[in-house]
């Protein structure tokens, strides 16, 4: 039999770390952590309403983000937007598999199967999902791992406008997709954030 | 507001399943682990180890060079171009994309700077035994500046421009790629080697 803290009445500050023991959760009276002075609680306060805010609302800006130019290269006066597909399969055509790849999981991959882990992580907790509670603890840390390097399209525009600003010749301009982008990257972090996953270990013990 | 009551030593949460774990002193020496999901509950406590001040101020005397000098030099047909990780930022406010702007001034600029200050702050604060008032909010900064500190992921997007722009021109690295490169070393070093749980035990001990 395995013994949560919860069930003891002991929470752990999400800040520092730190037990504590605590009787109840009511909005009339507010625990504060003894060594930090954060607010305490057993679980995340609504965990699960904000983590499906974050990520409908990042689901919902991927749309603008796909659809809409990201970067815009002019060369001698004639503009050439790209969309962040668009611009993936020009690297593949230019024989820089390896570089289009790279774009591709970071900017198209990633957000997408961040988004689908969220909420099968959500459903799992809400509907009781019978699956593997070590393995949704491995896609939990998974997202938490791979969710900043969606931002590698962002620094590279930044790169890009900076270095190819030759006048005539050349510019690269960013594109509205990119300010969809950033809040979709920014929203995903955000959901990832809010999803305690002790919500799906205390399904075993209700 | 009601401060909650402590708790008897030897007991560990685990962050990830809520598990509760008895532990003794000894079991500290080692990384633990969770025996349910197999979270990393504390790290190795290593009391000599002075590599993560050492890495923040080298980090910082970096700072400058890295964010200044030029990234990545370009010549197409005689023009020439270069970058560097301030010279994005301006650029992109000043081509009205204010938000990308700010979101990449956070994440290259702001966040490993204050990130690399605030362990400098709480190393010595520490080695002097002298901890103000602010210290825990410079601890829950830290942290907050080291989630969103993403200096790798710039670098991985120096070699897709590098390479993107290897067919219309001509592209060679600058001097600020070798500072950053160094910026980077010392980040991972300071992020590795500072212990977080040690810091909140020593503030705790304080008086």
């Amino acid at each position: 039999m395995t013994v949560t803290a919860q069930q003891r009445g002991i929470a752990r500050c999400t800040t520092c770390g730190k037990l504590s023991r605590i009787t109840t959760t009511s909005q009339a009276q507010s625990w504060h952590c003894t060594r930090c002075a954060a607010p305490l609680s057993f679980r995340q306060p609504r965990s699960l309403q904000r983590s499906w805010a974050y990520t409908l609302a990042a689901a919902f800006l991927m749309i603008p983000a796909n659809i809409l130019p990201i970067l815009t290269v002019i060369s001698f006066g004639k503009g050439d937007p790209d969309t962040i597909m668009s611009g993936v399969v020009k690297l593949w055509q230019a024989d820089l598999q390896a570089i289009a790849a790279i774009v591709f999981i970071a900017s198209i991959a990633v957000p997408v199967i961040k988004l689908m882990i969220i909420i099968i992580l959500i459903l799992a907790v809400q509907l009781h999902l019978p699956l593997s509670k070590q393995q949704c603890t491995v896609l939990y840390r998974f997202i938490h791992f791979i969710g900043r390097w969606s931002m590698l399209d962002l620094f590279m525009i930044s790169i890009l406008v900076t270095l190819v600003h030759l006048g005539n010749i050349a510019t690269v301009e960013s594109g509205p997709a990119a300010t969809a982008f950033a809040a979709v990257v920014v929203l995903t972090l955000f959901a990832a954030n809010s999803f305690d996953p002790r919500l799906l270990w205390d399904l075993d013990n209700d | 507001m009601t401060n909650a009551s402590q708790i008897p030593k030897g007991l560990t949460a685990c962050p990830d399943c809520d598990l509760l774990l008895h532990t003794s002193d000894s079991d500290h020496r080692q990384e633990g682990h969770c025996p349910r999901c197999a979270a990393t509950l504390w790290h190795a406590s290593n009391p000599s180890a002075d590599i993560d001040l050492a890495a923040a101020v080298s980090g910082l005397l970096l700072f400058i060079p890295a964010m200044s000098l030029p990234i990545l030099k370009l010549d197409m047909v005689g023009q020439l171009g270069s970058n560097s990780l301030l010279g994005g930022v301006v650029r992109l406010w000043l081509e009205n994309e204010h938000l990308l702007a700010v979101l990449i001034l956070l994440c290259s600029l702001l966040a490993p700077l204050m990130h690399l200050l605030l362990t400098t702050m709480i190393g010595i604060s520490i080695r002097l035994k002298r901890y103000p008032r602010y210290f825990p909010a410079w601890l829950k900064c830290k942290v907050w500046m080291q989630s969103w500190s993403m200096l790798e992921v710039y670098a991985m997007g120096i070699i897709v421009a590098y390479v993107k722009m290897m067919d219309p021109g001509e592209v060679s690295v600058a001097s600020g790629t070798y500072c950053l490169v160094g910026l980077l070393l010392c980040i991972i070093l300071c992020s590795q080697y500072f212990h977080e749980e040690q810091a909140w035990q020593y503030w705790e001990q304080r008086s």
